[in-house]
């Protein structure tokens, strides 16, 4: 019982950090229908740019931020270069190709810049496990569920409440219509994609304590969130939290009871099984195909 | 004539190439590269129905391609299976993966089948890597050259067996493009709701379409198997499914020379990159080319400086780059990136779009199929079926169509007896079209009743309402553009096909009897509609009135018993809708009911037997034409009635 509250808690913490990349996929797709494929590569670039400014001394706190506006930079550039010209073209997946591409080469640059071996990242809380309901609980991940939550807070009030965010639903709702407000629609979706990107590295410096950081870490844990995008929903809400949490906790017991080889598969299959019985996601609402 | 015989021959030519290559060159690792280009066009023949066909993006093929060469090296190692039975395992095994793969993935479409087939490849690396009481795990699994009839291949010998393979390969993807079954896969991509209009179930044939795909992919692994004599799991990988799609649409969609063309690249490419001195020598040549063709562009204005800077700016770059780095072996993810986004931007067309383009070369022309049966007759029009039958052909009550809080159609009950035009009126917005999605099952309705032919529609497939016997034609038409007007009227005439895959391959009489049937019966049918002349043209550039001429000829191949018009007369000129309502009088003589939506009114009150006239989703008024357009209710829904006239209470 100990062993299982241990692996649910982990696998919370596990699952937040999936909840806050599939923000992503959302904020971009709510915008310009468009995801993008490097997202688990802007989160790697995010630890990994995080880790080079501890190692150069700066605070872990004051890492964050910086990083946050690296992750932010480094989304902008993916948009310019891999989304918009795509659109434009009107190719029908060009921007599928030119987002894997980007993430391709910044794996790439990450392998050639810091080696291709996993490197540890420094705690900045203390490692001792707190006891918590008879079961070991690590600090940093308490961190993570609060960080993840916050982050996404913040992002969701100033949808709400600001008046750029108003710009950012109204382009949600009808692109075109926003566009005849007045809207600069391109740099609405510039400034997601730089959003997405920005909770993205922020979810990296926030789980690289826990795992080993490396550029491969980025391509599945991409993957598998976009599993969660699906269960809470492309286009909808907080149903990725709970997605989250489900496949967090599958992953962590399927790891520990089966074996850490087969940890990524019930994500994997979650996804499959999601889509061939509710596309439209768990959460989200079927739209109606107009003719 | 003289162009296909051409063809012919220089296909006859380079396969003649290829089997003497290994008699001229005999160095193993020229003959094993060759082998690995076949091998990986096998594979891409198959990609290209996905992509370039049905317009899907799959980036599970690399999953698939190991899982034919895992097939083959299990029954190989574990069971010590003969060449014929491990190839004709892999294929089937193979293609059953790729049916239930795309089973639950192909609803869905765009990015998010991206992920699905990405997930699914993914997973079979997990399942590979793992299961080593299998498939040995990452110790990989060691093969020798198989025996075939009692005697052992060499290298070259397997060759050869790769060479035969290919081209058996190539003749099958041919013919299964050429047929009906892969007119449904363009159709598909065209319009899908069209297709599914027509008869075609778009998921079924998205379907049937990754599950032939995956058998060639299945093939290939087998064959690649074999050839590298080792296979292990981490082959199978993300790069190498990226790979396949840069591949795919680097030589060219939609072309078996592309293939081969994006084959050869992937399998050089790295081989260029491992080789400094070489890419660099490249690389300079490039940027020379792609120098020579900005300035010849924009000179001859094709092009302006603004869009050349990028490609000029970076394939300088790229070759400073190779003069700086020593090793390229590391970059060379990026390099692909690079050309990835290269290809993306500036060669969406791939190398054969390009070069067709470049020498003002037009897609070899669909050529128009006329092959056995004499003159097309002038009158293909079937006689619709159950002519005569019971006299209420379709039965609506109480239809209720509901989108959110808003009733498109409320409580609407429709009569339309067998034999008569019934005509379908009403003001903008008044749920006319809605009545349409309806019928044909694009819309389920919230409720209400609808039967045809004592049959109930409510909740079957648009395709499945479509093979009873009711055709329809689009407010916005709906042609499938990229098809010449032929292949659209073919494409409705798919229900006439019997004919299977293995028909298709082997070209069976069957299949050659319902094929020349329909290409003439098709030819038939433009006749009727006045369009026989514009039967090789692609679709999309034909004129407006014309396109929806020819969406008329393709709905009547379905041979309906019932015809929705949707607008026919839209946009069409006076001479035009003259000859239209001819037609449609004509359509009529042969037993075919029709449902006409019209707003133009000398058109709908000509011909029509009833009118039906809705308003804000009810029917206010129905009866013959004269006295519906004496109706009160009829006349203030047009002109709009008096501000100040008493709510009835």
């Amino acid at each position: 019982m100990q062993i299982l509250t241990q692996l649910i808690f982990s696998g919370i913490a596990l699952g937040m950090i999936y909840a806050v990349i599939a923000f992503g996929y959302q904020l971009t797709f709510a915008t310009s229908d468009t995801l993008n494929f490097g997202q688990g590569d802007a989160l790697m670039l995010g630890a990994l740019v995080g880790l080079t400014l501890v190692t150069l001394g700066v605070n872990y706190w004051l890492m964050i931020p910086l990083v946050c506006l690296f992750g932010a930079v480094q989304g902008a550039v993916v948009e310019r270069i891999g989304v918009r010209p795509a659109i434009k073209i009107k190719s029908e997946f060009g921007w599928i190709m030119s987002t894997i591409a980007l993430g391709i080469i910044f794996k790439n640059v990450a392998e050639n810049v810091w080696g291709r071996d996993d490197l540890k990242f420094p705690s900045p809380l203390p490692e001792a496990p707190i006891k918590f309901l008879n079961a070991n609980v690590l600090p940093m991940e308490i961190l993570v569920v609060v960080g993840a939550i916050l982050m996404m807070l913040a992002v969701e009030l100033f949808n709400r409440r600001s008046i750029y965010g108003k710009a950012v639903v109204a382009t949600f709702n009808d692109r075109d219509a926003a566009k005849l407000m007045g809207i600069n629609t391109g740099l609405v979706i510039t400034f997601s994609y730089a959003l997405s990107s920005l909770t993205a590295a922020f979810a990296g410096v926030l789980i690289a304590p826990l795992t080993l950081t490396g550029a491969t870490m980025g391509a599945v844990l991409g993957l598998k969130a976009f599993a969660v995008a699906i269960i809470g929903g492309l286009t909808s809400g907080m149903g990725i939290i709970l997605g989250g949490i489900i496949l967090g906790i599958a992953e962590t017991t399927t790891g520990f009871y089966l074996s850490t080889g087969y940890k990524d598969v019930p994500g994997l299959v979650l996804l499959l099984i999601v889509l061939a019985v509710r596309p439209a996601g768990l959460f989200g609402k079927t739209a109606i195909k107009k003719v | 004539m003289n162009t296909k015989i051409g063809r012919f021959l220089l296909a006859l030519v380079g396969f003649a190439a290829l089997l003497l290559f290994p008699i001229g060159i005999d160095n193993p690792y020229y003959i094993h590269l060759l082998e690995t280009i076949m091998i990986y066009a096998i594979l891409l023949f198959g990609l290209d129905i996905v992509v370039g066909y049905t317009g899907q993006v799959s980036l599970g093929h690399a999953g698939l391609f190991g899982l034919g060469a895992y097939t083959a090296g299990v029954l190989v190692y574990k069971l010590g299976a003969p060449l014929m039975v491990a190839l004709i395992a892999s294929i089937g095994v193979t293609a059953l993966f790729g049916a239930l793969l795309a089973l639950p993935a192909l609803r869905v479409t765009g990015p998010y089948l991206a992920m699905v087939t990405l997930a699914f490849g993914t997973i079979i690396q997990i399942l590979i890597n793992e299961m080593s009481f299998i498939t040995e795990g990452p110790m990989g699994i060691k093969l020798t050259k198989p025996p075939l009839f009692g005697h052992k291949l060499d290298e070259r010998e397997f060759y050869w067996l790769v060479v035969v393979m290919l081209v058996l390969s190539l003749v099958v993807v041919h013919r299964i493009l050429r047929s009906h079954l892969g007119r449904a896969f363009e159709a598909l991509r065209g319009s899908p709701v069209a297709s599914d209009c027509m008869g075609v179930s778009v998921y079924r044939y998205k379907v049937y379409a990754f599950v032939i795909s995956a058998g060639f992919a299945g093939l290939a692994g087998s064959l690649y198997a074999y050839s590298e004599q080792y296979i292990s799991p981490n082959t199978y990988n993300f790069e190498l499914t990226v790979l396949f799609l840069l591949a795919v649409i680097m030589g060219g969609r939609k072309s078996r020379i592309g293939a081969m063309l994006g084959a050869t690249i992937i399998v050089l490419l790295p081989k260029l990159l491992d080789d400094v001195e070489l890419f660099r020598y490249v690389s300079v040549a490039l940027a020379v080319l792609v120098m020579v063709v900005a300035v010849v562009g924009v000179q001859m204005k094709r092009v302006t400086p603004k869009q050349m800077a990028i490609p000029v700016v970076g394939s300088i770059a790229l070759a400073g780059l190779s003069f700086w780095l020593q090793t390229m072996t590391d970059w060379r993810l990026s390099i692909f990136g690079v050309i990835m986004l290269f290809v993306v931007y500036y060669l969406q067309d791939g190398i054969v779009g390009f070069v067709r383009n470049a020498l003002n070369l037009r897609r070899p022309k669909a050529r128009l199929e006329v092959e056995g049966a004499g003159i097309a007759p002038a009158d293909a029009v079937a006689t619709a079926a159950m002519a005569g039958g019971q006299p209420e052909v379709l039965q609506a009550s109480g239809v209720l169509m509901q989108f959110g809080g808003l009733k498109a159609l409320n409580n609407v009950a429709l009569t339309v007896r067998r034999g008569t035009i019934h005509g379908l009126i009403g003001p903008n917005g008044s749920g006319k079209s809605t009545m349409m999605n309806v019928l044909t099952g694009i819309y389920v309705p919230t409720a209400g009743a609808i039967s045809f032919g004592g049959r109930s529609l409510v909740g079957r497939t648009s395709s499945d309402i479509a093979l009873s016997g009711i055709a329809r034609t689009f407010q916005n038409v709906q042609l499938f553009g990229e098809m010449t007007a032929q292949q659209n009227v073919q494409v409705g005439l798919h229900h006439t096909f019997r004919s299977n895959l293995f028909d298709v391959a082997v070209h069976t009489p069957r299949y050659k009897r319902e094929s020349a049937a329909a290409a003439n019966r098709a030819l038939g049918l433009l006749k009727f509609v006045g369009l026989e002349a514009f039967a090789a043209e692609e679709a999309r550039n034909l004129p407006y009135g014309k396109q929806r001429l020819l969406e008329i000829a393709r709905a009547l191949a379905l041979d309906p018993q019932l015809l929705l018009l949707d607008e026919p007369a839209a946009g069409l000129t006076a001479p035009d809708i003259k000859e239209l309502i001819a037609i449609i009088r004509k359509i009529r003589e042969h037993g075919v009911t029709v449902i006409l939506i019209e707003h133009h009114m000398d058109v709908v009150m000509s011909m029509c037997d009833t009118v039906s006239v809705l308003d804000f989703g009810q029917k206010i008024a129905e009866g013959e034409p004269a006295a519906v357009q004496a109706d009160a209710k009829v006349i203030e829904a047009y002109l709009g009635g008096q501000e100040a006239e008493p709510q009835p209470a």
